[in-house]
């Protein structure tokens, strides 16, 4: 549905492109991760989408049809959820949707009708007549999200969802998204929460100095490349474990644990059992391939909240 | 610790520098703008004001009063003959109307003679120099009379005995008046409105009044486009010009009521708390609706472009009353503009809260109709389209 090719990007006056060369696709009824630390390009890309900004170079397409033809005659094909709360604060929740259902052209028995599937999507109702401002964080982003949603989007970009809301509002806010996808809209999704990503996205792009690091599914991100252990242990001293670690491939200091990155050859009983004869305790494992976050770290050679 | 929390004070403060401008910078220029406009307001400047004279007398004594008059307030307007109108729309602040009988009047001391000498002011006169210019026209009268008449006292002492001293005779009676009050008469330009305090505050602080919505739709504005509301509603098709006239028809209808209240204050309130009351009988409601459309179109521009022009609800906050107070300082509505030094005067035709309250006095004072607000008007709605523009081509800037 959405195919963008060799974008970039310079802001004025700034030394290094904010974008170069990115290309990535997603379809209908697909959730596309995007990942990356603060300035790596995401909300420059999101600008792109949502009309923002002017394509300097390469190009976005939305079904075959460039992206400035899909905004200037019917812009709600595409909707954003940005990251701060972009609606009225003094308005309550249904003068925000009545808003804003205006604003995209809606109108008559069709507003109300969206108005009010909206409010149901986002388990608004109770809230209906209360002032946006007074609302809590997650019922924020709920609402931030309603918006959104109200002229039936077909490509939905959501930039951090999350931020700030409870451990609930998370869990709603997520199944919603899956909900939407379900539904068939393509759907953007960023955030500094891997778990997140690797809970929701069907696709995961990882930007990082405006260029695309990695594009593919999360298993084919995450099926390659070594077993890794981690591993607390008492009862064997330092350089005595550091020793005996070291033989079976190589070992990185993760606070008070250790990360083993197994050669191939390796496997992870041996290694519980050779601890196990060295006399040491195994107080704490984790065995797996690598997660999300071990992946950006590969790539970037920082946290993503860096 | 009190140490610690007055650094923090400090750097914010320090950090703060358009809060440190709203602190610093506008005393200063209010200082300088209200000092300049004030220069000669302990010397009445009534001898700079722009005038006329009709003389339909032409006798020594008319003459000799012109001459007197010219030497106290310089030469008059060239263009004297037609005066009526040029007073009325305050182009020229008075003109003096010497009646035809003046000099005989003057010289046979007559006490009811009819009004000989007339001062006919612009409606907006300032109540402090119309009574100074009133009171120095008795003066120079009465003194040409009582020169006149001693003139003739000594012509008749020095007259031989037996010979009667004729039309002077009367003039050395002892219960002749010497004052030339009987003779002179000052009135404002005829318009049916009587020039009170209220008549003439009520136009500038309805124009001051207005001009705050600049606060108002600035702050809102800005909020919107901070939260990304505006960027959404871009996001969503609307297009930049229904974003301004979504913004500009609200407080179209907010000012229409701000002058309501306003002159309903000045009709109904003031008579109420002992004051005069304004005065709306006979205006052009026309007139008035150009000139408060006008100021109002002015003050939405205005407040667009600041609101425009602003990153942060601090500049907002300062920038828009700053803007509005030296306005109002420069604009006349502070200090009227007729006790301002010449240079200040040319300044002030520069702002268009002067533009505004010279149309409001147009109407409320001088009973102007239509024709005689079009000239402001013209200048506060092309103001209005130029901040309008200036808002736009800065407000894609910003919602981008």
């Amino acid at each position: 549905m959405l195919a963008i090719k060799n974008l970039a990007y310079r802001y004025p006056q700034a030394e290094k492109p904010a974008l170069a060369d990115v290309s990535l696709n997603t379809a209908r009824g697909q959730i596309l991760g995007l990942l990356g630390p603060n300035g790596a390009g995401k909300t420059t890309l999101i600008s792109h989408l949502s009309g923002m900004l002017p394509v300097q170079q390469g190009g976005i397409s939305v079904d075959g049809q460039p992206l400035a033809v899909i905004r200037r005659n019917t812009p709600t094909r595409i909707a954003v959820a940005p990251q701060e709360y972009a609606f009225y604060p003094m308005l309550t929740v249904l003068e925000n949707l009545d808003c804003f259902a205006s604003a995209g052209g809606l109108g008559g028995p069709r507003k109300q009708q969206r108005m009010t599937e909206c409010l149901a999507f986002a388990q608004l109702e109770r809230f209906a007549q209360t002032r946006a401002e007074r609302l809590s964080g997650g019922l924020k982003r709920r609402l931030n999200l309603a918006i959104a949603l109200l002229p039936e989007p077909e490509l939905i970009l959501l930039d951090e969802p999350t931020v700030g809301v409870d451990p609930q509002s998370r869990a709603f806010l997520l199944d919603a998204v899956k909900t939407l996808a379900r539904n068939g809209a393509a759907v953007i999704y960023t955030s500094h929460y891997m778990e997140e990503i690797e809970a929701i996205a069907d696709r995961v792009v990882i930007l990082d100095d405006g260029k695309v690091l990695c594009d593919g599914t999360l298993d084919e991100l995450l099926g390659g490349g070594a077993v890794r252990v981690l591993l607390g242990v008492e009862g064997v001293s330092g350089v005595a474990l550091s020793a005996l670690l070291d033989s079976f491939g190589t070992v990185t200091a993760a606070g008070v644990n250790w990360l083993v990155t197994l050669a191939p050859e390796k496997n992870p009983v041996a290694l519980l059992a050779a601890l196990e004869q060295a006399g040491g305790r195994v107080r704490y494992a984790e065995f797996g391939r690598s997660n999300l976050e071990q992946l950006f770290m590969t790539l970037t050679h920082r946290l993503l909240r860096d | 610790m009190l140490f610690a929390l007055i650094k923090k004070e400090l750097l914010a403060l320090i950090r703060d520098v358009h809060g440190l401008a709203a602190l610093f910078l506008m005393p200063a220029v209010f200082i300088v703008i209200m000092s300049l406009a004030l220069k000669d307001v302990y010397s009445p400047p009534v001898k700079t004001l722009p005038y006329a004279i009709e003389n339909r007398d032409h006798g020594p004594m008319a003459d000799t009063l012109v001459a007197e008059w010219e030497k106290r307030h310089g030469k008059p307007q060239t263009e004297s003959q037609n005066w009526q109108d040029r007073v009325q729309s305050g182009k020229l602040s008075y003109a003096l109307v010497i009646e035809k009988d003046f000099s005989n009047v003057l010289v046979a001391g007559q006490t009811d003679s009819e009004i000989q000498l007339r001062l006919i002011t612009d409606p907006g006169l300032d109540g402090g120099v119309f009574a100074a210019n009133q009171a120095e026209l008795v003066m120079i009268a009465s003194e040409m009379r009582a020169r006149a008449l001693l003139t003739a006292a000594r012509m008749a002492q020095a007259a031989p005995r037996g010979r009667p001293a004729a039309a002077n005779a009367k003039a050395t009676d002892s219960g002749v008046t010497v004052s030339a009050q009987a003779l002179v008469e000052a009135e404002r330009y005829a318009t049916g409105f009587r020039p009170t305090a209220v008549q003439q505050n009520v136009p500038a602080w309805l124009v001051f009044g207005m001009f705050f919505v600049v606060a108002s739709l600035s702050n809102l504005f800005l909020q919107e486009r901070q939260c990304g509301a505006l960027a959404r509603l871009a996001s969503l098709g609307v297009p930049v010009s229904t974003m301004i006239w979504s913004k500009a028809l609200p407080y179209l209808v907010i000012n229409g009521l701000q002058a309501a209240l306003m002159l309903a204050v000045g009709v109904w309130l003031m008579p109420l708390l002992g004051g005069d009351a304004l005065s709306l009988a006979g205006i052009n409601w026309g007139a008035l609706l150009l000139v408060l459309l006008a100021v109002s179109m002015s003050a939405i521009g205005l407040a667009l472009a600041l609101a425009s022009l602003v990153r942060t609800q601090a500049q907002a906050s300062a920038l828009g009353p700053v803007v509005n107070i030296l306005m109002a300082a420069i604009g006349g509505v502070m200090v009227p503009k007729f006790v301002m030094p010449d240079a200040m005067q040319r300044i002030a035709e520069f702002s268009p809260m002067n533009w505004g309250l010279e149309g409001m006095l147009a109407v409320l004072l001088r009973g102007s109709d239509m024709n005689g607000v079009l000239l402001p008007s013209a200048k506060l709605m092309g103001f209005a389209t130029l901040m309008v523009v200036i808002a736009v081509l800065l407000f894609r800037r910003r919602v981008n």
